[in-house]
């Protein structure tokens, strides 16, 4: 096929990826329950949110082939992505800190 | 050769003997950049939705004391397959197997629509059984706007899948040099599916407690 | 395939036989225009349709000035005053700055870097007639909407006068009265029951899926079609300030999207997003709509920045002074117009922190700005200037937008701020910046670019008296609002005591607005005359320096005979120029011959060139959401749900005729050899990071085993 072709993933190791997500959201879930008898807090945060960050890498970088993309598609895709979460963390963080004040 | 640009033969290598380009297919570049918009807008949502979750005060019920976590993982699961067969569609037809192709363009159809029933019966429950609209309460309006503007995208990525099925059925073979194709529908559904992971793990998990 | 006589070498796709779906047959006429996938065609479209709105929203204004010009007004009913001041900013705004700035960049993009057309003809066909359906659909609310005021205060919609006189034009009061911010709660349903407010929600709503499929349109177009040597480095500043204007649209309109459905929701589906009774914040609003709403002021600015910097170079016979820093400080502007937002909510009460920061991120983008000013004034400086009317308006706009920027500095410290929130101090900074400087850049634009879709000249004469008319009318109306303002004079007031003794000034104001409207009547009558009896201009009649002027003008349909190669900067002018011993430019021997050659060329084909098919789908599908938009408005009644229906009904099948219509049989059938030598094509790519990557690509490089 393409001369990229055999650097995207095979369809073996397409469902290998989709297992391993698999897996991921089975401890997401499991996490949730730990979570609710032990109290994990923060930590639980930091965990969950490591996951599912893990999750979106792997569909964006083998599901939707960005790794074996031209580098100025990922600036593109991660210049929208951090440009929405700072934007929002500071929206958020002034108008949390508005509450906390008032 | 001084064939014009259109969508249909807007392939780089056209257009690599006298373009300066990047050097990839201009619907393809289109996508990415429309869908790195995409993360302003559910931004917004999401947003909406954290600024609210946890602000004391507002009517009862809270989404995050109704949520049925099992239920939702379970569909989440769902979305996350159909990101599986959406792929093996995708593989099936750069082997040139339009018969794959198909099937599993229609599979990852039908998990998008078991997942947005799903939807439906959660919205249902919320309504009826729990007692939680999108008048309730600024939490509950954001929780609604945030998943049915996620639902609507979902149902969108539904109808161009079933496009291409018909297509690929009617005219006997898909091709990815097509305007409308499948590699496009691909992206579109790969990040409709990133969106709902942020969504369950951030809306869902983090907020229940 | 079929080849017209008039346009030799020039071949039509042809409509195919297979296809169930009826095509376009015409490329001439009405239907030809309807039906167009053609830039130039659109461009010209949403020329005229931004001038019609440019109209309207000035007559709008103007009656705002009669209003105001004498102390307790009764010309205007106050229902009547707050929707003409609220449809005076969305429509200067959405309904000219943006679609006269695309008009623009749908002409001369394509020909500034060399290309046929845009990447996607027919969405941006999509663009144009989503434009035009929410222009149309924001002003049915003057026949649709209902201008209701909260239960108990009817009469201020009436008059607050006693016994509520009627007439003072109230019937304009159905139109959204909100300010073209549309704050919350008053523009929600409880403050504002009528349904004119959804009119604005729902049409800015229609108007930001043009933008935003435009926005994806162009940045391709520049990414991918620039012409052979096109260098990003070599690209004319105005498609530069172009990326920069369509990537601020591009992430900045999602929000804007969030925030208009947000409202809609409370409005319309009782929602409870801003209600501050059930807990809602309506300073979420504030947040979300300035995330837009400041970009939203460089998408106005950026675009007539771009076209000063094409017009100061080619009237000063020098080349631009420091382009890189011009396109540097264009970058950073954009770059940073996303961080200033909270400098219009100074008056809200977020925290000091927030205050002390976005105070400082304002005064950041003055450093960009002013190095753009020193550019263009570096550009003039010794420069052999010609005093032809688009370098007075490019002159004008430098001057006016210095003045614009220093006031709008004064904002960045905040005590300042507080003095000047909601006076006329703030409405004299931002005309100064979005008159003095977008609308001033435009018209330098037109009068400098006329002649490449007229092939005629516009009148100098009138030109000039257009140019020092607007100057004079300008200052004497927006000058005079610096002091108003600093008196006291608040914003969107619909009376103000005689004992306040701000008549004098007021009546200043509108005696230069009425001298504004006189030169735009000058400027009309210049523009039909010039249409028919101006001057032919042919080819090169500003001896210029960028590659939009080696084609003939008017624009033929194909635009480029030959795509150009281009070696440099300003191509075109060192093709015409060299220089001598002492580094003087000196015209080469051969140039008069070289553009006697490009005009004969330009109009001659020598091969022939396929062009966009023409296409209903476009208009269909975009037909549908403003059916959609009455549809929410009206969603309690059944004809509201049919509309409703109506308008998917349109989308999808706009979309499904869209995605079946048959594009490249013609092209397929001709160059069947083209897929088979595409793997050995090299490939150019810009960043020397790309090119180790550039074969590892998985595009659409594969093959397609045609047998």
């Amino acid at each position: 096929m393409s001369d990229g072709a055999h650097h995207t993933p095979s369809t073996s190791q397409y469902w290998k990826i989709a297992l391993g997500l698999a897996v991921i959201t089975a401890l997401e879930v499991s996490l949730y329950y730990i979570d609710n008898a032990l109290e994990l807090g923060v930590l639980n945060a930091a965990m969950l949110i490591g996951l599912s960050l893990l999750k979106f890498v792997v569909v964006v970088g083998w599901f939707m082939h960005l790794r074996f993309e031209k580098p100025s598609l990922s600036r593109f895709f991660t210049g929208g992505f951090i440009l929405a979460i700072s934007l929002y963390a500071v929206v958020l963080g002034f108008m949390a800190a508005a509450v906390l004040r008032s | 050769m001084t064939d014009l640009a259109h969508e249909g033969d807007v392939t780089a290598e056209d257009h690599h003997d006298e373009h300066e380009s990047l050097g990839m297919d201009a619907r393809k570049l289109g996508m990415w950049v429309f869908l790195s918009s995409e993360f302003l807008f559910f931004g917004a949502l999401m947003t909406n939705y954290l600024l609210y979750s946890n602000r004391p005060g507002l009517a009862d019920p809270y989404p995050g004391t109704i949520y049925d976590i099992p239920f939702t993982s379970v569909s989440s699961f769902v979305l996350l397959m159909s990101s599986l067969t959406m792929v093996l569609a995708h593989a099936a037809l750069e082997r040139d197997d339009q018969h794959q192709t198909r099937t599993w363009l229609f599979a990852t159809a039908a998990l998008g629509s078991i997942f947005l029933g799903g939807q439906v019966f959660e919205f249902y429950e919320f309504i009826t059984h729990d007692g939680m609209t999108l008048t309730t309460s600024p939490v509950a309006s954001a929780f609604y706007v945030l998943t049915g503007f996620h639902g609507l995208h979902v149902a969108i990525g539904i109808l161009m899948l079933l496009s291409l099925w018909g297509i690929g059925h009617s005219q006997g073979a898909l091709s990815d040099k097509r305007g409308f194709n499948v590699e496009l529908v691909g992206l579109y559904w790969h990040f409709v599916d990133i969106i709902w992971i942020v969504i369950f793990t951030v809306v869902y998990l983090l907020s229940t407690s | 395939m079929t080849t017209t006589t008039e346009r030799p070498g020039v071949v039509e796709e042809a409509p195919p036989t297979t296809t169930i779906y009826r095509r376009p047959k015409s490329t001439e006429g009405f239907w030809g225009w309807v039906t167009t996938t053609d830039h130039k065609k659109i461009g010209i479209m949403y020329g005229y349709a931004a001038f019609f709105f440019f109209i309207v929203g000035g007559v709008e204004a103007l009656l705002l000035r009669i209003h105001l010009a004498s102390a307790n007004s009764e010309f205007l009913t106050a229902g009547a005053y707050n929707a003409l001041f609220s449809m005076h900013g969305a429509t200067m705004i959405f309904l000219f700055v943006m679609p006269a700035s695309a008009a623009f960049v749908n002409y001369l993009l394509p020909l500034m870097i060399g290309a046929r057309d845009v990447a996607f003809p027919r969405l941006n066909a999509l663009s144009w007639w989503a434009f035009l359906f929410g222009g149309i659909f924001m002003y049915s609310a003057l026949f649709f909407g209902t201008g209701l005021a909260p239960t108990g205060v009817e009469n201020v919609v009436g008059n607050l006068a006693e016994g509520g006189r009627p007439g003072g034009l109230n019937f304009l009061a159905d139109m959204p009265d909100g300010g073209w911010f549309l704050y919350q709660p008053n523009a929600g349903p409880d403050f504002s029951p009528g349904t004119g407010i959804d009119f604005a929600l729902l049409g800015i709503q229609i108007l930001g899926v043009a933008s935003l499929v435009a926005a994806v349109n162009f940045i391709v177009t520049i990414f991918n079609f620039r012409a052979k040597g096109m260098r990003l480095l070599r690209m004319p500043v105005f498609v530069w300030m172009t990326m920069v204007t369509q990537f601020l649209l591009l992430f900045s309109l999602p929000i804007i999207a969030i925030a208009l459905f947000m409202a809609t929701f409370d409005r319309n589906f009782g929602a409870m997003f801003f209600d501050a009774t059930g807990g809602g914040d309506p300073i979420l609003w504030q947040h979300l709509f300035w995330l837009f709403g400041h970009p939203e002021v460089y998408i106005l600015v950026l675009p007539a920045m771009g076209m000063v910097s094409e017009v100061l170079p080619v009237f000063s016979r020098k080349p631009l002074f420091g382009y890189s820093a011009v396109i540097f400080a264009g970058a950073a502007i954009g770059f940073l117009g996303f961080g200033v937002w909270a400098h219009h909510m100074f008056a809200t009460g977020i925290s000091p922190v927030a205050q002390a920061a976005f105070g400082l991120s304002t005064m950041t983008i003055a450093i960009p700005t002013g190095i753009k000013i020193f550019n263009w004034m570096g550009t003039m400086w010794m420069g052999k200037l010609r005093f032809s009317t688009p370098l007075l308006f490019a002159i004008g706009f430098v001057a006016m937008f210095v003045i614009g920027g220093l006031s709008g500095v004064t904002h960045s410290i905040v005590p300042s701020d507080w003095q000047q929130t909601d006076t006329y101090y703030i409405v004299a900074h931002f005309h100064y910046v979005l008159f003095g400087g977008s609308v001033f850049g435009l018209f330098a634009g037109i009068y400098y670019w006329f002649p490449k879709i007229s092939g005629r000249m516009l009148g100098e004469g009138l030109g000039k008296v257009h140019f020092w008319l607007m100057f004079i009318g300008f200052n004497l109306t927006f000058g005079p609002m610096h002091w108003l303002g600093l008196q006291g004079m608040v914003r969107r007031t619909w009376k103000y005591d005689p004992a306040t003794g701000l008549e004098p000034w007021n009546i200043a104001v509108t005696v230069g607005a009425f001298i504004i409207a006189l030169s735009i009547a000058v400027f009309i009558y210049n523009w039909w005359s010039s249409r028919r009896r101006g001057a032919p201009s042919g080819l090169d009649p500003w001896d210029a320096r960028t590659v939009e002027w080696t084609v003939p003008n008017p624009t033929p349909v194909y635009n480029f005979a030959t795509t150009p190669v281009i070696t440099r900067l300003d191509d075109f002018w060192h093709r015409k120029y060299t220089t001598d011993d002492e580094g003087r430019a000196v015209r080469r021997p051969e140039a008069d011959q070289m553009i006697a050659d490009l005009e004969y060329d330009g109009r001659n084909p020598k091969t022939e060139i396929h062009l966009p098919a023409p296409s209903y789908f476009p208009l269909l599908l975009a037909s549908g959401m403003p059916f959609i938009g009455w549809g929410i408005i009206w969603h309690t009644t059944t004809w509201g749900l049919g509309m409703v229906v109506l308008g998917v009904l349109l989308i999808v099948s706009g979309g499904i005729g869209w995605a079946l219509e048959p594009l490249e049989e013609a092209h397929e059938e001709d160059h069947p050899h083209d897929e088979a030598d595409e793997d050995e094509e090299t490939h150019e790519t810009e960043g020397a990071s790309d090119v180790g990557r550039a074969s590892e690509s998985a595009d659409t490089t594969e093959p397609v085993e045609t047998s």
